[in-house]
């Protein structure tokens, strides 16, 4: 047993060696001295077991001091984790610990913590890491435009934008199904559309429009395949675009309730302000007088803080405006 | 001469209780009390009952500096004019304290100051009080009912319209609209108090036409207005129509020209004219305020197309049905129908207690011996009660209702 363990640590030291390039030397070195120490100690502590022959205990080395030691402070990190690799505690010089304490204690430290082999580690991806890859890619990419510096420029030229998102997972398939899913974004404002193609295509658009932002957000996902969605997606802004423009006949029923927002003339509120201001012969009776009427100050002011009232909601300023108008055409 | 014999007494009353509190109250309420001449420090002793009332017990002759004080309403007029009209705890006030002080506030004289100027040849002005709950709404509304009674006009005042479209125990198919329903026990009850109100009106005015309410009964033309009332009164089953007949009447009386009387319609809670009822119809679904006769007259009366008079409104979300606690704007609580019926109307917000009016609240209910608790008369006590009742005038009196 002693035998086999012994020559599956040198086995594996020597995977390791051949990993690390630089230090195959040292390492083959060291296991060699270690060997060669080891194992006069190991047949002496073992002298019945010689007649089993093939199975006599190989003496087992003695571990060194962890590589951790040895490390310097600046040193290049990118060349101790090139690539993603299990944790090895004696490569990793900090005092990591992992795993449910010790009652009374602490949790365990990482030195021959299971906890900390068996998640991911990236410890091969840090920022330097990183630049080093950049470094690599950089002969790959084409330069951004200069002339798109601002985020302005950027929308003004660009104004539809898409989204999709890319998976990576370490699992023996690289699909994804999430990665079909494509967002078009585009401000309305940046399309040619009037005021009754706008308020149609807010309609048509429903939840999808933001107006705080005044973005209009398209999410399709019902492809299989992110191209094929994405084709959708302009698809339907083109529709929707030339749908808006198009006037049907039944949208001539259009409602006081199906308005987007309160609008005065021909509201209940003309009609009682003008009968009132008529009882109060203010002016006499006829059609061209309601005209003069509607062109008052007052009548224009109290205009302003009823479509005020009902479009921003109440508030108490609204309110006081209101007041102030009725008064004023009450001649309070 | 009554009334002047009871002041008197008051006043000897008021200052004999003066002075023992005298120690306590000076350098408090010389900022509280209503007197803008009076300096924040003077140690001179006040005149015995100007402290927070005003000597001024007729609201007409009210005015800015009176803002603040409380007035008392005289005895001989409140069961007359208000025989219905009070909020329920206010009344149980006047009941302790023997008197009817009402708090002479902002909103209320600038209503007042309005009916002053009313020109009654134009269509009548509609005046809405509105505010957050408990901050004087329904006392506004009576503080402006008694001008308008002092002014010898006719009042028509609607104590709760909440109470024409809840719990109704008797809903009787309208005999003069098939689709209409009756409500004989709230119409009555209200000709009832409208008469005790305007006893005197009643006589004078005579009906324009001739009514019809059953085969054998019938109002001639030319008949005092007082006949009509006891037709409704007594005959319980036409009284919602006699409701309307008086409405219809009055309003086209008022704007004649030969008219010697002043309409003043009062409704509190006018809201409840546009929202929603709960009366059930016997097959269970819900009745529409618009199909109630009391409702529908009252709505009528409410319009403006009629001069001659005021209608003087308040919201209420206390007795309304189905809206939130918090509401208490006027579109909120008269919706899109309420607020476009209602417009143009002049909306006068009832805030909270001033520190002034605070002030005065409070030194009234010391003077009346109300807050018996120690600690209550120190300045901490006060704090304490400005932060419980957040200067509300409602929460201040259940608050001060324990002490």
């Amino acid at each position: 047993m002693a035998a086999h363990t012994s020559k599956a640590f040198l086995s594996l030291g020597r995977l390791n060696v051949s990993g690390f390039g630089l230090h195959r030397s040292v390492n083959r070195i060291r296991y060699a001295t270690l060997l060669s120490t080891n194992s006069p100690s190991g047949n002496k502590g073992l002298p019945d077991r010689g007649s089993r022959g093939a199975f006599a205990r190989k003496p087992r080395r003695d571990a060194g001091e962890p590589r951790t030691e040895k490390m310097a402070v600046d040193q290049d990190w990118t060349a101790v984790y090139p690539a993603a690799v299990p944790f090895r505690p004696s490569s990793v010089p900090l005092p990591v610990r992992m795993g449910y304490p010790v009652k009374g204690g602490v949790p365990p430290e990482k030195k021959g913590n299971l906890e900390l082999i068996k998640i991911p580690n990236f410890l091969h991806l840090t920022p330097g890491a990183i630049k080093k890859h950049c470094e690599a890619l950089k002969s790959f990419c084409t330069e951004w435009p200069s002339a798109l510096d601002t985020d302005a420029k950027c929308d003004q030229h660009f104004p539809i934008k898409v989204e999709s998102r890319e998976y990576l997972s370490a699992s023996p398939s690289v699909r994804n199904p999430s990665a079909r899913i494509v967002h078009l974004k585009v401000k309305l404002s940046s399309l040619n559309l009037d005021d009754h193609a706008r308020k149609k295509m807010v309609k048509l658009v429903g939840e999808r429009y933001c107006k705080d932002t005044d973005i209009l957000t398209i999410k399709t996902d019902s492809c299989p395949l992110r191209q094929q969605n994405y084709d959708y997606a302009m698809y339907l802004l083109t529709v929707l675009y030339h749908e808006s423009w198009k006037t049907e006949a039944w949208e001539a029923e259009k409602t006081a309730a199906d308005m987007e927002e309160y609008i005065w003339e021909d509201s209940p509120s003309q009609k009682n302000i003008l009968d009132t201001l008529v009882r109060m012969k203010v002016a006499g009776e006829g059609e061209e007088l309601r005209e003069e009427l509607l062109r008052r100050k007052e009548v224009q002011e109290y205009k302003d803080s009823v479509t005020r009232l009902k479009n921003e909601g109440e508030s108490e300023s609204a309110m006081l405006q209101y007041r102030e108008a009725v008064k004023k055409i009450l001649n309070l | 001469m009554c009334q002047i014999d009871l002041q008197i007494m008051a006043i000897h009353r008021l200052s004999f209780r003066l002075r023992q509190t005298i120690t306590h109250v000076r350098s408090l309420h010389s900022s509280g009390c209503g007197r803008l001449q009076e300096a924040v420090a003077t140690e001179s002793e006040p005149e015995p009952f100007s402290v927070f009332r005003a000597q001024e017990n007729d609201p007409a002759h009210q005015s800015q500096k009176h803002v603040g004080q409380y007035y008392t309403v005289p005895p001989a007029h409140i069961p007359s004019l208000f025989p219905h009209g009070l909020p329920r705890r206010y009344q149980q006030q006047v009941k302790t304290f023997n008197e009817a002080c009402v708090m002479v506030r902002q909103p209320a004289l600038e209503v007042i100051s309005y009916l002053k100027k009313t020109d009654f040849s134009k269509p009548a002005v509609r005046y809405l009080f509105y505010g957050l709950k408990g901050s004087g709404k329904t006392m506004s509304l009576c503080h402006t009912v008694h001008f308008c009674y002092a002014q010898e006009w006719l009042v028509l005042h609607i104590p709760d319209a909440h109470l024409w479209v809840k719990n109704c125990k008797e809903l009787l198919p309208s005999s003069y609209n098939a689709s209409r329903f009756d409500q004989p026990l709230q119409a009555t009850e209200w000709l009832r108090n409208f008469k005790i109100t305007n006893e005197h009106f009643l006589s004078k005015l005579k009906t324009s036409q001739r009514y019809v309410w059953t085969k054998r009964e019938f109002t001639e033309e030319g008949r005092p207005l007082g006949e009509l009332v006891d037709q409704g009164i007594s005959r319980v089953k036409s009284s919602s129509d006699v409701v309307g007949a008086v409405m219809k009447e009055l309003r086209l009386q008022s704007g004649q020209p030969e008219a010697d009387f002043r309409l003043a319609v009062a409704v509190d809670g006018v809201n409840a004219l546009w929202g929603k009822s709960t009366i059930k119809k016997e097959d269970k679904s819900p009745v529409d305020p618009e199909e109630l006769t009391l409702v529908c007259n009252l709505r009528k009366l409410i319009k403006n197309d009629w001069h001659g008079g005021v209608i003087i409104t308040t919201l209420s979300q206390t007795g309304s049905l189905y809206t939130p606690k918090s509401a208490y704007l006027p579109q909120e609580l008269l919706g899109e129908k309420g607020f476009d019926s209602m417009d143009p109307f002049v909306p006068v917000s009832v805030p909270n207690y001033s520190e002034k009016e605070f002030e005065s609240c409070y030194l009234y209910y010391i003077d009346r011996h109300w807050l018996q608790h120690p600690q209550s008369q120190t300045e901490d006590g006060k704090k304490e009660l400005i932060f419980l009742s957040n200067r509300n005038p409602s929460m201040l009196e259940r608050v001060c209702a324990f002490l």
